[in-house]
């Protein structure tokens, strides 16, 4: 019931970019309930912010791998470097450039926004604590559209919680990625850059996916529970 | 776009061959394009039979086994670890899975894509080869002459250059030999000769040098009869002496002796001619210093006088064993050299232990003799001092010489065994000495104790077999053993009950499955801690050349590898898996050298722990042509029938 309702409010209107037709069009064949785990495709991302302020920070970068059938296809993953514009009228160029110290090619926020959804289309986003990095995503995409996304949200704080023990008290720190990783014995080596985190993020989720799965987690709908 | 995240994939799989061998860009471009796949255990990667696949696969967390189904049994054939590759019949023949790979538990894969993989290994014949060789059968064929590196990376290079004087090194020459002014020449060179030195340094009251008198002098100025032996040094010496400071390095010592034309270089407390004399240097000394040189070694070895110095050049030699084997020199050489270095240690011993017996009025016996080296000493594959394995062989003599001909043998052979244990050669715990009396005989008695052996197989005479088989004479009439060796020859003719014995024994200890994490992976699947290196890869493999070379009547190659190389050129048929086999038996010869020499021990048992992912393959690949090698004696002796 409440997918149509999102169905109907976001169909594509006249003078909406392309992109965003795009992105709007891949829900027209949104998973179901009962699409099998196995089935779906997970987007897991990770921004790299210039702080923890949404109104105020800014994207520096932003990584992005897809998890389907129980696996990472590296060829299917994105990773962006957004140019810090310090242009004061802020359009939106598209420009490739490489910074001063020629360390990291960059791209206008826009830019990478937009490569970002329709590298995701109708994928369900995951992040470690997924609600910031979404936040900041729509933050630009408002600029872009007027909207927000549209996709199913899952953060691997929350199933690594839900997998010890919704109800219990714990120590602040538990469900970080840093001590999560520890758990699970995923090496950290590049942590901190955000394809990194997203790839990290990703082996969690399938480890977390796994250990679900054992407890009857097996669809969509009981992902979502 | 960046490549943090193949840049990770990269970074584990560049320490792993055949990785390793690629150029970085190659790689990462592969990188790109991996598959990360978590699996779940029981998770059947793919089938015995199923049609080849589209990726290969590495282990990045977990492990996978591998399982062949023969007649509705399940046999392990391989555990893979971390880093481990498997699952490449995509890669190498257009051909269905010949093993089932199961995930044994929580697992992460890394499936590499064959298309591009392909090209890589079409144009990288190192990869190719290594592919071909590791995983397609065993060890692999010699390619246009080139190995894998196998255990070392560079950093583990020892610097070959002798940069300093050590101290100890010093020590040596610290106690100089010294007279003062007046000492006749007559006394001088009596001196020289107690003190076996080929120089001596005149000094004034206060120590100080005045001269020196070498051999050199005796030659041109007294044997000539210019000088008159009852003058003092004085008249003879050679003034004044070249001085040095006592941190010299070897680089001046070379250099003052090349200026100054002289062997001899005098240290003195602070490098001049006005104080005390430490030591001297002669250029002998240099070359020791230098030393490691196997000719100067065993040069070394006629000048011993006792157990003490036999053993410090038994020490130099196992530091120019570690030079060759972290320079990688081939086995073939290093072990002549070490066998060479060992027998004249052997050699000296035995003369010093004659001087002994004759001081103590032992008669030495009419009947001459040979003396034996067995075991991996007769086999020239003694790297490292390991126990002594030894007999002794005399002339036959008549009735009523024998009791005392056996007893001067045994009490000379006791001296020498003492002598070896006193230079670091164990004794045999299971007394296959010479100074056994069973093992102290007359070519007559081991006539009649090999016929024993052979005609009247039993695995008890099979175990001395496979020590005493290996003998090589190392002093005395080697005809004796020639004579004992006909006569082998002439026994096993049509023995061939006898040589199914060896070969049964020869399948005693086949070596383990496979090497998992930390563990020796036995064939029933059990898990030990300890691997034994030598009874379980390395006698199978001497069991098997030893029977293999014995059935083909080829006497005198003793070693090892150079009997499979004999026996590859024999059968052209079996040519690859019998070069294999020696490949493999180098390999663990070096192996356990260096375990050895990184453990002080004989290098025997190590712990898989102990090993590097790429040394743990690089062993299990050896396990291979053994297994193999097992299967055609089980044939060719028909030791299926045997019980």
């Amino acid at each position: 019931m409440i997918f149509d309702f999102f169905k109907n409010k976001n169909r594509a209107k006249p003078g909406d970019p392309e992109f965003w037709k795009g992105y709007l069009a891949s829900f027209e064949h949104d998973y179901r309930k009962n699409t099998p785990i196995r089935e779906l495709r997970f987007v897991v991302f990770d921004t790299e912010t210039t702080g923890l302020d949404v109104r105020k920070d800014h994207i520096l970068s932003l990584g992005a791998v897809s998890v389907n059938n129980w696996q990472i296809d590296l060829s299917d993953s994105l990773e962006c470097y957004v140019r810090q514009a310090y242009q004061a009228n802020g359009e939106s160029v598209e420009v490739h450039g490489i910074l001063p110290n020629g360390r990291k090619e960059t791209v206008d926020e826009g830019y990478a926004i937009r490569r970002f959804i329709s590298y995701c289309q109708n994928a369900v986003l995951v992040g470690h604590h997924v609600n910031f990095d979404v936040a900041m995503v729509n933050k630009v995409l408002k600029g872009l559209t007027g909207r927000k996304l549209l996709n199913k949200q899952v953060d691997t704080a929350v199933l690594a919680r839900r997998l010890a023990g919704d109800s219990q008290v714990y120590k602040q720190g538990t469900f970080g990625l840093d001590s999560l990783c520890q758990q699970y014995h995923i090496p950290m080596s590049d942590r901190h850059t955000a394809a990194g985190d997203a790839y990290i993020t990703a082996i969690l989720l399938l480890k977390l996916l796994a250990r679900l799965e054992k407890r009857g987690v097996r669809t969509l709908g009981q992902l979502f529970r | 776009m960046d490549n943090t995240i193949p840049r990770r994939i990269y970074d584990f799989l560049k320490d792993f061959p055949p990785f390793n061998l690629l150029d970085k860009e190659v790689l990462l471009l592969l990188c790109e394009r991996v598959l990360v796949q978590y699996r779940r255990p029981e998770e059947v990667v793919f089938q015995q039979g199923d049609a080849p696949g589209s990726h290969i696969y590495v282990v990045r967390e977990g492990a996978v086994q591998l399982l062949r189904e023969v007649n509705g049994e399940t046999i392990l054939v391989e555990q893979c670890d971390e880093g481990d590759l498997f699952g490449l019949r995509p890669l190498l023949a257009d051909d269905h899975y010949a093993l089932t790979a199961r995930v044994s538990e929580e697992s992460l894969l890394y499936a590499i894509n064959v298309e591009g993989f392909r090209e890589v290994v079409e144009n990288n014949p190192r990869i190719a080869f290594y592919l071909a060789s590791n995983y397609a059968a065993g060890i692999g064929k010699r390619y246009n002459g080139y190995k894998p590196s196998l255990f070392l990376e560079k950093d583990k290079l020892i610097d070959s250059n002798f940069p300093l004087l050590e101290v100890q090194s010093l020590e040596k020459s610290k106690d100089p030999v010294t007279c003062l002014p007046n000492t006749p020449i007559r006394e001088a060179a009596a001196i020289m000769t107690g003190r076996q030195v080929g120089s001596i340094i005149v000094v004034d009251e206060k120590l100080a040098p005045a001269g020196i008198v070498t051999d050199k002098d005796f030659r041109t100025k007294v044997a000539t009869g210019l000088v008159s032996l009852d003058k003092p040094v004085t008249a003879i010496m050679s003034s004044p002496v070249i001085t040095v400071v006592p941190d010299i390095t070897v680089a001046d010592v070379q250099i003052q002796m090349v200026k100054h034309r002289i062997n001899h270089l005098c240290i003195t407390e602070d490098g001049t001619t006005d104080s005390k004399v430490i030591g001297v240097l002669s250029e002998h000394d240099l070359m020791v210093l230098q030393g490691n040189n196997p000719a100067i070694l065993v040069r070394e070895v006629r000048r011993c006088y006792n157990a003490e110095s036999l053993r410090q050049v038994r020490e130099r030699s196992e530091s120019l064993l570690k030079e060759y084997i972290y320079q990688e020199v081939s086995i073939a050489f290093i072990s002549t050299v070490m066998s060479e270095v060992n027998d004249e240690i052997i050699k000296r011993v035995i003369v010093l232990s004659e001087k002994e017996m004759e001081q103590e009025g032992h008669e030495k016996p009419e009947a001459g003799f040979c003396w034996l080296a067995l075991g991996s000493e007769g086999r020239e594959e003694q790297l490292l001092r390991t126990d002594q394995d030894n007999a002794l062989l005399f002339d036959n003599v008549s009735d009523e010489a024998y009791e005392s001909t056996k007893a001067y043998y045994l009490k000379l052979a006791g001296k020498v065994t003492y002598l070896l244990n006193q230079v670091g050669f164990e004794y045999c715990p299971g007394d296959m000495m010479a100074s056994n009396p069973s093992w102290c005989l007359s070519l007559q008695e081991w006539k009649k104790q090999f016929s024993e052996w052979i005609f009247e197989p039993s695995p008890q005479a099979v175990r001395f077999c496979t020590i005493f088989f290996d003998y090589r004479p190392i002093y005395g009439d080697t005809v004796l053993a020639e004579q004992l060796t006909a006569h082998i020859f002439d026994s096993i003719q049509d023995q061939t009950v006898f040589l199914a014995f060896l070969g049964k024994d020869a399948l005693q200890n086949p070596p383990p499955l496979t090497f998992f994490r930390n563990f020796v992976v036995e064939n029933s699947g059990e898990h030990k801690d300890e691997f034994d290196i030598k009874s379980r890869a390395m006698m199978p493999l001497a069991d098997a050349a030893r029977v293999l070379i014995l059935n083909a009547r080829v006497g005198k190659i003793n070693n090892t590898f150079r009997r499979f190389e004999k026996l590859a050129e024999l059968e052209p048929h079996n040519q690859e898996l019998f070069e294999q086999a020696a490949d493999a038996y180098e390999i663990l010869m070096r192996y356990r050298a260096l375990q050895g020499l990184k453990n002080h021990n004989s290098g025997r048992y190590f712990a898989p722990s102990e090993l590097a992912k790429m040394e743990r393959i690089n062993l299990r690949n050896c396990f291979q042509p053994i297994k193999e090698l097992q299967a055609l004696l089980t044939t060719r002796f028909q030791l299926s029938f045997l019980g």
